[in-house]
């Protein structure tokens, strides 16, 4: 099971998580529920190395907070304490933290919709379709 | 008054007024709608408080603009045709309080449309995709701002919002009817015997 094929992304907030998406490479079918669920509970068990990794820095790139079998988290945290979470197997650093950026720019512009409460669910259609395409652009 | 003078005013104008930050702005605008709409049950409630604010608005901005106009130098003659009214809004107006042009497209003796390509009010904005927001009219404020500034000078308009970039057509357009020519007076209390 190459665990590097598939890659959940998850944005949690204070309480729930607020976005996930998980992201195939090109032509490989969707996971199968297992993994799916393993998925979840490596990345929502890294919550807390999360919070403590937070500490030892003052940048918004945590890199790689947790290493689980051939599985890891990457983490960025955002000014607001929203935590972007990346569960993968193996990426370089530098794409992942140009992912990052991007995706913090595109959550940066989804919160000036005066629509758009912080820490709530976000439901937008156009934040996932371009959360999508900037996947494939870094990583696929 | 010529297309392009009311252009060219427009922009003199724009260049002399003090701005104010493009995203304070609009932000602005969108927590007053989001304000109006916790206050509010319908969508109708929403837009109607939306177009009185902007009546309100309306009726102290054609007074800036003529004192302005006036300040820099420009004649603004009164208007021989509604069209004429029209052009000045859209270069003159909109150029001077907004920093955008909109263009007009004449549809009768007495109403015409305007176009707005950018919308500096809902920038970052995107509509909530329940279907209870296709009714609101997110931009209402500006037909409040032309109903009021036109009836400072004495016509009586009625504008409504026909198109919006929110709710996914590709230009802002408002619509404005010309009602009637108000006259100049007192009241009859005040007719001489």
């Amino acid at each position: 099971m190459s665990s590097s094929q598939v890659l959940l992304f998850v944005i949690v907030g204070k309480n729930e998580p607020l976005y996930e998406a998980e992201f195939h490479k090109a032509g490989t079918a969707g996971s199968s529920d297992s993994v799916t669920r393993q998925n979840y509970f490596v990345l929502h068990s890294a919550l807390d190395l999360v919070e403590k990794a937070a500490w030892t820095t003052n940048q918004m790139y945590l890199k790689v907070v947790d290493k689980v079998n051939q599985q890891q988290v990457s983490t960025f945290l955002t000014a607001g304490n929203i935590k972007f979470m990346l569960l993968h197997g193996g990426r370089s650093e530098d794409s992942i933290k140009s992912f990052f950026s991007d995706v913090y720019e595109l959550y940066v512009k989804l919160s000036m919709n005066p629509f758009y409460r912080y820490d709530t669910p976000i439901t937008s259609k156009s934040f996932d379709t371009r959360v999508r395409a900037v996947a494939r652009r870094y990583l696929a | 008054m010529s297309k392009s003078t009311a252009a060219a005013n427009g922009h003199s104008l724009w260049q002399k007024m003090p701005k104010a930050n493009a995203e304070l702005f609009a932000l602005t605008y969108g927590t007053l709608v989001t304000e109006l709409v916790r206050d509010y049950e319908s969508t109708e409630d929403i837009n109607e408080q939306l177009e009185k604010m902007g009546y309100s608005i309306g009726v102290r901005c054609v007074d800036e603009f003529l004192a302005k106009a006036d300040q820099a130098g420009m004649v603004i003659p009164p208007c021989r045709a509604f069209a004429e009214t029209a052009e000045v809004l859209a270069k003159t107006g909109f150029r001077m309080f907004l920093g955008v042009s909109a263009e007009v497209q004449m549809i009768s003796d007495s109403s015409f449309s305007l176009l707005i390509y950018e919308n500096p009010l809902s920038l970052f904005v995107e509509l909530p995709s329940d279907p209870k927001w296709k009714d609101i009219k997110y931009s209402n404020l500006y037909c409040g701002i032309l109903r009021g500034s036109l009836e400072q000078v004495n016509l009586r308009v009625e504008c409504t919002m026909v198109k919006d970039v929110l709710q996914g057509d590709d230009v802002n357009e408002i619509r404005v009817d010309l009602k009637e020519v108000l006259v100049d007076g007192a009241g009859e209390e005040y007719d001489e015997e």
